[in-house]
């Protein structure tokens, strides 16, 4: 053999053994609200404690579509989502309030679509909540939003924007034909617990495992109708990552089951009202679950 | 483009012009004589541009959030949007009129006192009239400043062209998110231009 | 009519003492950070005596009302300080309409003024103080001063920052305006030319004290060695 075929043959062999080494990095995405980073940092530690190898964070990347483009472009290789968002934004319908139900549609959809798997439910159900103070919710003896339809002359509601825009929002709530003293106000989110507090609203449009809800004084209406759809969590997974590292769906699913509502609140409370970093909030869940 | 978006958008162009107008004047009626007051009270100054200065870099949240549980001015709506954005007025209206009448030049200030004018006819033949031109400019930034500002009125339920952009991005609607902003753009350029129209009219 | 009685200013000003006959014009002579504006400013109050006291018509200067003391004084500095924003017509007539004068008499009274120094009041009176030459605006300034006839005058070098030219015109129209008017006139300048011209009395400010106070006619005679310096200046020009 001559010389430059020795060398093509060389650079060849190194070009492929180079290819043989560099795995696909893996990323971990959220959205940007607390829950959504604290998720992000327990599957991130959770893979780092599973994997021993390094797994790269692009956590609080912006809101549904963002996060979701993102997963498409290789941005991020998985991030947690909910089945009833899944349903309402990416696939433009209206989430039924059967857990089910909208985790069947949402994973056969996303997987047919897009090539993007939606792992089982990690155990939260972050649904719209309607809540009220709790001293008048046990003045007027009310668990129900059937019971608060009869029971006062009027409501102030206190609503977000994303709550008042959503077909499966403030129209499902119709359903009950509340009693209105006045007209919905929107406003940030961050603000309805103050104004909940401070008597400007009666009732706030909140999701079910808000940090607030933690603290006393605050009680959640029961939605007896099932007006409000299921929004579970889910992680959803790039389909060719799976290929990439074949340890990482068994890893992933064993956090599945692992979280409740009441878990989840708390740790959203420890982050928004005791200012602790969520990677110690998620450190901490870890070792709570036996996954550490 | 939804039918209804267009009165939708005249209603809250409308709502926006009452926050942005109210807060503006609010704001002169309080910032222009304090302004005056300072240029006699060389003490109160530092102190006072200094809170001026501090409450301009509040985020906005956060000092809805102060403001809401307060009685009369606070809860939700447009009075505590208004009270929020007149806040953030203020600074540029107090610092123009001040400067502006500290600019007064020393000998015209040394005459007009040598003559026997009273500290307010100084104010009002002198210095106001010299100094007009300069708090101008300073309503001018103000408005303009304002009518961006006033997106965040949405934020605490106060309305305005801020619920189209926040609609907008909760739902990811582009369209919504356009309806709102393009308006406030053109008003700022509109006002900019016009205030300065007015403004070069005043007398170097 | 003025009187200082052992004025002391700060470090400025230490011990002077003079005083200035009615319808008479004292000069104030002396270097620059001599103390000599600083004097000026005790007659109409813009600065207080830190001990003794300067008597105005009688009265000492703090138990006179500062806007009735300076109504009575006309008062022109070398910046002019004339308001860009009013018309030369409207800065002259200031004085007269704040004292109530009606517009009528305050009219006739401009026109006077601007006749007597020398700027035609159909040229002028409508012009904006930017619009005119150094010299021109001091004119406005002296008319101002004026306008409300007040019985005294000060004036603060008000010639110096004009050229050579118009410096001597201007001082010898001066010169004749202040005899016909008979002023009671506390005047100050550094140019002992100006001093001799002008003059019936020269006080000699050095150090905050007076070292002469003589005649004007009597000054060239003056033996002090600060006076001396002054007049060596006269000499060499």
């Amino acid at each position: 053999m001559d010389r430059t075929k020795i060398c093509s043959l060389i650079l060849l062999a190194v070009m492929l053994a180079g290819c043989g080494k560099a795995k696909k990095p893996i990323l971990v995405g959220s959205k940007n609200f607390t829950e959504q980073v604290v998720l992000g940092e327990i599957i991130a530690q959770h893979l780092e404690n599973r994997l021993h190898r390094k797994i790269e964070r692009r956590l609080n990347l912006g809101g549904t579509l963002l996060s979701y483009q993102a997963l498409q472009d290789g941005e991020v290789s998985l991030y947690p989502e909910y089945t009833g968002t899944i349903e309402a934004e990416i696939l433009k319908e209206t989430p039924s309030p059967d857990p089910e139900q909208v985790y069947e549609r949402s994973r056969l959809e996303l997987l047919r679509q897009a090539q993007i798997e939606v792992l089982k439910p990690l155990g939260i159900d972050n649904r719209f909540v309607m809540v009220v103070r709790s001293d008048e919710a046990n003045r007027d003896h009310l668990t129900t939003l059937s019971e608060a339809a009869r029971v006062k002359p009027g409501w102030k509601l206190g609503v977000g924007y994303e709550f008042e825009q959503r077909t499966d929002g403030l129209p499902a709530l119709s359903m009950y034909h509340l009693p209105m003293s006045a007209p919905p106000r929107a406003m940030d989110l961050g603000l309805l617990y103050k104004a909940l507090d401070q008597g400007q609203v009666t009732m706030i449009a909140a999701n079910a495992t808000d940090g607030p809800l933690a603290s006393p004084g605050r009680t959640v209406l029961e939605d007896d109708k099932k007006a409000f759809g299921s929004y579970q969590a889910c992680i959803m997974l790039r389909e060719d990552m799976i290929g990439e590292e074949p340890r990482l769906v068994p890893a992933l699913n064993q956090l599945s089951g692992k979280f409740t509502n009441a878990a989840m609140r708390k740790m959203d409370a420890e982050v928004d009202v005791d200012h602790r970093q969520p990677s110690e909030v998620a450190t901490e869940f870890l070792k709570q679950v036996g996954l550490k | 483009m939804r039918p209804g978006l267009l009165s939708d958008i005249f209603e809250l162009t409308g709502e926006h012009l009452v926050l942005v107008f109210s807060a503006t004047a609010i704001a002169i009626a309080i910032g222009v004589p304090a302004g005056i007051l300072l240029t006699r009270r060389a003490e109160w100054r530092a102190p006072v541009l200094g809170i001026a200065n501090i409450l301009q870099t509040i985020p906005s949240l956060a000092l809805f959030g102060f403001l809401i549980p307060i009685p009369l001015i606070g809860g939700i709506g447009p009075r505590t949007a208004i009270v929020a954005l007149v806040l953030y007025a203020l600074l540029p209206i107090l610092r123009n009129t001040l400067t502006g009448i500290l600019s007064v030049d020393a000998a015209v200030r040394e005459s007009a006192v040598a003559m026997g004018m009273t500290a307010s006819q100084i104010l009002r033949q002198v210095e106001m009239p010299l100094a007009a031109r300069t708090i101008f400019a300073g309503i001018r930034v103000a408005t303009v400043a304002t009518i961006g500002t006033a997106t965040i009125a949405a934020a605490i339920g106060g309305g305005g062209l801020g619920v189209f952009i926040f609609r907008g991005v909760a739902s990811v609607d582009t369209v919504q998110i356009l309806a709102g902003a393009v308006p406030a753009a053109l008003m700022a350029l509109i006002s900019d231009g016009g205030l300065g129209w007015i403004e070069r009219k005043f007398a170097a | 009519m003025l009187r200082f009685s052992n004025v002391c200013y700060r470090d400025v000003l230490k011990g002077l003492q003079f005083e200035v006959a009615e319808g008479r014009t004292l000069v104030l002579l002396g270097r620059s950070g001599a103390g000599k504006t600083t004097a000026l400013k005790m007659v109409n109050a813009l600065l207080m005596p830190t001990s003794g006291q300067v008597f105005v018509e009688g009265r000492a200067t703090t138990d006179w009302n500062p806007i009735d003391l300076r109504r009575r004084i006309g008062y022109v500095i070398q910046e002019t300080g004339l308001f860009p924003h009013f018309t030369v017509a409207r800065n002259v007539g200031v004085v007269p309409r704040l004292n109530g004068w009606t517009p009528d008499r305050i009219g006739a009274r401009v026109n006077e003024l601007l006749e007597r120094v020398g700027l035609a009041p159909s040229e002028y009176a409508h012009r904006y103080p930017r619009e005119l030459s150094g010299g021109q605006r001091q004119r406005v300034g002296v008319a101002r001063a004026l306008a409300a006839d007040p019985p005294i005058l000060l004036f603060d070098e008000p010639f110096g920052a004009l050229d050579p030219v118009t410096r001597h015109e201007v001082r010898r129209e001066f010169t004749a305006l202040a005899r016909d008017l008979g002023k009671t006139t506390l005047f100050v300048t550094h140019d002992v030319r100006e001093a001799m011209e002008l003059a019936d009395e020269i006080g000699l400010l050095h150090d905050g004290r007076l070292a002469e106070l003589l005649p004007a006619d009597e000054f060239p005679g003056a033996r002090s060695e600060e006076a001396r310096a002054f007049l060596a200046c006269l000499r060499d020009d």
